[in-house]
């Protein structure tokens, strides 16, 4: 309990300075708000007006209080370059980031924990070693490079699958499985080693001169016992994916959150800019704390004492 | 006396390190009689544990193997018996407890979970009947609490609490043969009476055979019928206990009992035996004893002595003087 309490209280103190330094980053990054809201031919007096309208004038504490305050009183305000309802865009790209999302981290832990169980129960042998090579692969490849590749060959090549576009299963492929690459090789290698070094455990011995079967033991309890740390790190998993989906989601032109934020900060378009990287934010820190209770929720030294 | 439970004969052991293969249990025989305590003695890495665990088919794979020699028990051959039908016999017919409880039972299970697991793979029986056999095996070792303990995590029991538990294991589906292999040594010494004296008590009254591995001369004494030395991977002297204590043949032997603290006889140092078990990728030709030995002939050097039967006792040495008083 004190260490669920703990954890959450440490999520909290995490959001709330991640939202300070946000709002402050996104105000250093220079250029000027009023180009998006209005024609190169506006005068400078014209801007001063939009820029005291907006508050741009104020203090940036002061802004970001005001801010805050409209932001929990639940009004997200509009985007400056076409007026529409953040909270709407939120919601309508939200889904789709999260399904990309979904699919991502699916495709990391069903494929990532069997390739691990297998390379570690075929230890040193070619399975093993073609499951390792691919793994360092993936980890290698930058997935931008890996998502340009893979619409050559499928796409353009093969024209097996589309190269882009949202939201068909088929046009899911291809963004989810590159979205997916590193941390699924990552698990991989964590879940080979988290097996073989509980397989070494004194208590596989006592099991085994119980004469369960190797199936068993292996498969369910050295399995349930290497679960922990894959558990504990699917938090930084998450973080991989959602900063990942910003370069994925542009490639493929997936028009899910990732992307939204990237043209929204080229084009100075603040109050998205900002409340989108604050959702991200939240999405990573949420996944964190998820994994904790999850390794909670696994492990019984922690539960009752 | 009555045929023998288990016969071990010319057990090899050999484990694999970098391509070359070294023995490590060198043509081990000794048979198991019902009611009976056999004890292994011998230093550290001297093939004890190995030889019960070549015992029990649990050598770790593919590092090490059985290279020859048999373990006969009832009709059948462990050695070659196929994998699936030594599962069976493994906790069942022949049951294990190990040295150190702590590492010993998976920390992800509770205890209930893990004895009523093994009993479920050899009985065909409900999980409440388990449940009950579990917890009557929990409360023949006198672990208290037995209830509790069956939801517990075994983190959440002492070391000595964890081996009652072990004990239990190993008990439940009363065994012919168990084979404790220092089942006390990492205990403190208080607890290490006790568990010794729940082992017994069930020993006894089960008409069991147990092989007891120590390092304890002491225990060995209090406890066993007879006696095995072993010294690199080979058995280097039988007896029954008291003959073995009262009149010690081979110079290990004697140097073992000689290093046994005995306050109230002796001030000064301690007796040791100079040097160390060697290594078994260098084993040298001969007795593997002749370089520690004070004895030595120079056949020690050049010829491998046989293990030989005489009088109830079998030795395996080439100039054996009884012990002086030292």
């Amino acid at each position: 309990m004190r260490y669920l309490a703990s954890r959450t209280v440490y999520m909290l103190v995490i959001l709330a300075i991640s939202s300070v330094a946000v709002f402050y980053a996104i105000r250093l990054s220079g250029g000027d708000a009023t180009a998006a809201r209005l024609p190169a031919s506006a005068t400078e007096a014209d801007r001063e007006t939009l820029r005291e309208v907006l508050g741009l004038n104020d203090p940036i504490y002061q802004q970001y209080f005001t801010y805050m305050g409209r932001l929990l009183s639940g009004d997200l305000g509009n985007s400056l370059t076409n007026n529409a309802l953040i909270s709407k865009m939120v919601v309508e790209h939200g889904r789709n980031s999260i399904i990309l999302g979904a699919a991502a981290f699916l495709l990391v832990f069903l494929v990532g924990v069997p390739l691990g169980m297998l390379a570690s129960v075929r230890r040193n042998t070619l399975a093993d070693q073609g499951i390792m090579s691919l793994s360092v692969a993936g980890m290698a490849v930058p997935n931008f490079w890996l998502a340009l590749l893979s619409i050559w060959l499928f796409a353009s090549v093969l024209r097996w699958l589309p190269s882009a576009g949202c939201c068909e299963p088929r046009q899911l492929i291809l963004p989810a499985i590159v979205l997916a690459a590193e941390g699924t090789a990552l698990t991989v290698r964590m879940t080979r080693s988290a097996m073989l070094e509980n397989l070494d455990s004194d208590w596989v011995r006592t099991l085994r001169a119980g004469g369960l079967s190797e199936s068993r033991v292996i498969g369910k309890h050295v399995f349930r016992n290497a679960l922990i740390p894959i558990i504990s790190l699917a938090g930084l998993r998450i973080g991989q994916i959602v900063g990942y989906a910003l370069i994925v989601e542009v490639i493929f032109g997936w028009p899910g959150l990732g992307q939204v934020l990237v043209n929204a900060v080229l084009r100075r378009d603040y109050p998205v800019a900002q409340f989108f990287s604050l959702v991200l934010v939240v999405m990573v820190v949420l996944g964190n704390w998820l994994a904790d209770l999850g390794y909670l929720a696994a492990n019984p030294r922690l539960r009752k004492t | 006396m009555a045929s023998p439970l288990l016969s071990v004969r010319d057990l090899t052991t050999v484990i694999r390190t970098e391509g070359i293969e070294f023995e490590v249990v060198r043509g081990v025989s000794f048979d198991m009689y019902p009611n009976e305590i056999l004890g292994l003695v011998g230093e550290s890495g001297c093939g004890k544990t190995m030889t019960a665990l070549s015992v029990m088919g649990l050598i770790p794979s593919p590092a090490a193997r059985i290279a020859g020699g048999e373990v006969r028990f009832g009709d059948r051959d462990l050695v070659s018996l196929p994998e699936r039908e030594m599962r069976e016999v493994r906790g069942d017919d022949i049951s294990m407890i190990f040295q150190d409880p702590l590492t010993s039972l998976d920390p992800m299970f509770s205890i209930g979970h893990l004895l009523t697991e093994v009993i479920r793979r050899h009985r065909s029986v409900s999980r409440p009947e388990a449940e009950a056999m579990a917890l009557q095996a929990l409360a023949e070792v006198e672990l208290p609490d037995p209830e509790t303990r069956m939801s517990q995590y075994p983190h959440q029991l002492s070391g000595g609490m964890r081996q009652r538990v072990m004990i239990a294991m190993a008990l439940m589906l009363d065994p012919d043969i168990l084979i404790a292999d220092e089942p006390t040594t990492a205990l403190d010494v208080t607890v290490q009476a006790q568990i010794l004296d729940r082992l017994l008590g069930q020993q006894r009254r089960r008409g069991m055979s147990m092989l007891l591995i120590t390092h304890d001369l002491g225990v060995v004494a209090a406890v066993a019928d007879r006696v095995a030395v072993m010294y690199s991977g080979e058995i280097v002297e039988q007896a029954p206990v008291g003959q073995l204590f009262s009149d010690p043949q081979h110079p290990y032997t004697q140097g073992l009992l000689r290093a046994v603290p005995q306050t109230r006889h002796q001030r000064g140092a301690l007796h040791t035996i100079p040097g160390r078990v060697p290594p078994p990728q260098f084993v040298p030709p001969g007795c593997p004893f002749s370089p520690r030995c004070s004895q030595a002939l120079v056949r020690c050097w050049e010829e491998h002595p046989e293990l030989v039967p005489d009088d109830g006792r079998h030795l395996r040495c080439f100039n054996p003087r009884p012990l002086t008083p030292a």
